[in-house]
């Protein structure tokens, strides 16, 4: 058992059976259930960097979890600016930390 | 075109579509999360009487009912821009662009943060982050960790991570500096920590009824805090910086006087491997900024807020808003405001067919009910707030149809 | 105490040491610092930072914060590639 899962809660109760699945993140694999965001399941996995900061580097993770900060943007299947806490994972995934240029993000567009 | 579009499925825009489903209009709700019921969704609380109310079943109710009334549902669209056309708006999403009728802002609120050395490592959350992810996701934000914040939302999400098999070491208050302001200072925290005495029934009752001015109780406060559900709460110790490498491993601690100084040479690194942070919350009124509507600065509201009045109107045609993007209060106003709001829609599309008016002021009358008997109050002084700023809209209402 | 080391703007890692000296030198409004400095127009579009800007400003004696918006947004509000801002209407 993943010692990063609640699987069992108090009030909530147990998580039913989820199905398992298999995300890549730079090219490792990574174990996550069906109904993980890609935020989650990297953390249940221990992984809590996502990217490096454009200009100065620092290593960066999830700091709102639900879609305000944009700091935890990946690229999914080659499709930039993904934001890992709001994006289910699908078996298969592959998920890059990017490296992206700031001027990129000019005006907020891509 | 579609009658009604609401962005955000929180309680105030799920509450919204059903009274407005009720009635007859077709409704759609957009939401990014993955799934609805926005920030009701990681809420577990104590009532009182012992039964916890648990945000994942209110919300799965609400969307049921939505669900049963033809309601359209999106998950995972994120709305970037609003037009207004000349009958009705337009709506610009990640997915589609949609043109309705009436449109209602339910987007809710969002956390403002404390920014102290080291508070971009990984590790380091929101306090709202890490209650998503122990309550929504079952996942652990992590083993070990230190809550920098005293409020309410700081002391209730402590607990639900308690209940996920998390250690909080301590919550204890900011760094003192220009930004802190009030959330570095044990006498301010005390006062605000009094107002959550129902949340925490025995340590808190208990600790008020010993020292019951904020002053002395903040002068007097034992040095090593006091324990709520076994946490230790520290109101003369505040954290200086987040240490670690690559990731969270530690915070470096101090202890401060009772208005918030740093006592040199009591600084100790605290080992930990997660970080939150509780600096409180804002209404997200980005979209309603991007309409045009007029804005007024409420504190006692949470910020910035749209003009708006009683029945939910902005001060632009077919524009509406509920919930926490009005003022931040309880997830049961929200719902109540949504309720409202949703009937006011249907009045203003013609929907609402016999005794329109009675129904839309019992509306009114319960958002003022269960303001008051809310179990948690942000702010204080909400209440007054919201008549001023209701009497503000009517007068600027006025001045702009005598021009 | 540790300005240099407290990021404001975490999306341009601008700290509370280069926005307090921008503020002080040029008795600026929040929407001058964030010309002058990038901070507040990273990819979350100050949404995290413009508190805290606007709370400096007034803090440093710059305008007090008031029914405006000092920092406006912008759309979009949420980044969006090309491609979707064509969008169909449904
Ligand atoms: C982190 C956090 C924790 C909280 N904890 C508590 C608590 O424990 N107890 C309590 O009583 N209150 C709590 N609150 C207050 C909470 O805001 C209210 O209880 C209630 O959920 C507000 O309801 P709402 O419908 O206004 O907004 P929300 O419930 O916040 O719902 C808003 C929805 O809008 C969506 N949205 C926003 N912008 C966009 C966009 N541009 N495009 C698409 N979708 C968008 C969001 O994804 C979200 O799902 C908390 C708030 C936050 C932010
Ligand atoms: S963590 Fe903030 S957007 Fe994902
Ligand atoms: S934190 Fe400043 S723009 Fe995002």
């Amino acid at each position: 058992m993943n010692s990063m899962r609640v699987d069992n809660h108090p009030v909530f109760g147990s998580l039913e059976k989820r199905k398992n699945i298999t995300i890549y993140f730079d090219d490792q694999p990574y174990a996550a259930y069906e109904g993980d965001t890609i935020a989650s399941a990297l953390l249940a996995s221990g992984v809590r960097t996502l990217r490096c900061h454009e200009d100065k580097g620092t290593p960066r993770g999830i700091y709102c979890n639900i879609g305000h900060c944009f700091e935890c943007r990946v690229r999914v299947h080659g499709q930039n600016t993904v934001r890992a806490c709001l994006t289910p994972v699908e078996n298969k995934m592959r998920i890059e930390s990017g490296i992206l240029a700031t001027a990129s993000f000019k005006g907020g567009k891509l | 075109m579609i009658d009604l579009v609401i962005i955000g499925a929180g309680p105030a825009g799920l509450g919204a579509a059903i009274s407005a489903a009720e009635n007859g209009l077709e409704v759609y709700i957009l939401d990014e999360f993955v799934k609805p019921g926005g920030r009701l969704l990681g809420q577990l609380h104590e009532e009182p009487d012992g039964k916890w109310v648990n945000g994942i079943a209110e919300a799965e109710k609400l969307y049921k009912r939505a669900i049963q009334l033809g309601v359209n549902i999106r998950c995972g669209v994120s709305v970037y821009d609003l037009m207004k056309l000349d009958q009705g708006w337009c709506v610009y999403t990640t997915d589609n662009v949609m043109e309705c009728k009436c449109l209602l802002l339910a987007t809710g609120a969002s956390e403002t943060p404390i920014p102290i050395p080291g508070w971009t490592l990984p590790g380091v959350m929101s306090i709202g982050a890490a209650q998503v992810m122990g309550n929504v996701h079952r996942v652990k934000p992590g083993k070990k960790g230190i809550i920098i914040g005293v409020n309410v939302l700081s002391a209730a999400i402590a607990r639900e991570l308690q209940l996920c098999g998390v250690h909080i070491e301590s919550i204890l208050l900011p760094q003192p500096n220009l930004l802190s302001g009030d959330a570095a200072n044990p006498e301010k925290m005390m006062e605000s920590l009094l107002r959550l005495s129902h949340l925490a029934p025995s340590a808190l009752i208990r600790f008020g009824g010993k020292w019951v001015s904020p002053k002395l109780g903040a002068r007097l406060y034992p040095k090593n805090g006091f324990k709520m559900w076994d946490i230790p709460i520290q109101l003369r110790k505040s954290a200086l910086e987040i240490l670690g490498e690559k990731q969270v491993e530690g915070v470096r601690v101090a202890e401060i006087t009772a208005n918030g100084e740093v006592v040199s040479g009591t600084e100790k690194v605290v080992s930990v491997d997660f970080v939150c942070i509780a600096g409180g919350l804002a209404p997200l009124s980005e979209l309603a900024a991007v309409a045009g509507c007029s804005f007024r600065f409420v504190p006692e509201l949470g910020g910035h807020v749209p003009l708006h009045n009683e029945y939910m109107q902005t001060n632009l045609t077919g524009l509406y808003v509920a919930g926490n993007i009005t003022g931040v209060e309880s997830a049961k106003v929200a719902r109540a405001q949504g309720t409202a709001a949703g009937l006011s829609i249907a009045r203003e599309l013609n929907a609402l067919a016999d005794h329109a008016d009675e129904k839309i002021e019992a509306a009114i009358m319960e958002v003022m009910e269960t303001r008051k008997n809310a179990l948690i109050q942000f702010q204080p002084g909400i209440e007054e707030a919201r008549k001023k700023l209701y009497s503000e809209f009517y007068e600027t209402s006025e001045k702009a149809s005598m021009i | 105490m540790g300005d240099n080391e407290t990021v404001i703007c975490r999306c341009e890692e601008i700290t509370l040491k280069e926005i307090k000296e921008t503020i002080e030198r040029y008795q600026c409004s929040a929407r001058e610092v964030k010309l002058r400095t990038r901070a507040g127009m990273g990819p979350c579009g100050g949404r995290t930072c413009r508190c805290m800007i606007d709370r400096l400003v007034e803090q440093l004696g710059g305008p007090s914060i008031s029914n405006e918006i000092s920092l406006s947004y912008r759309p979009p509000v949420r980044p969006v590639s090309f491609g979707v801002l064509g969008g169909d209407v449904k």
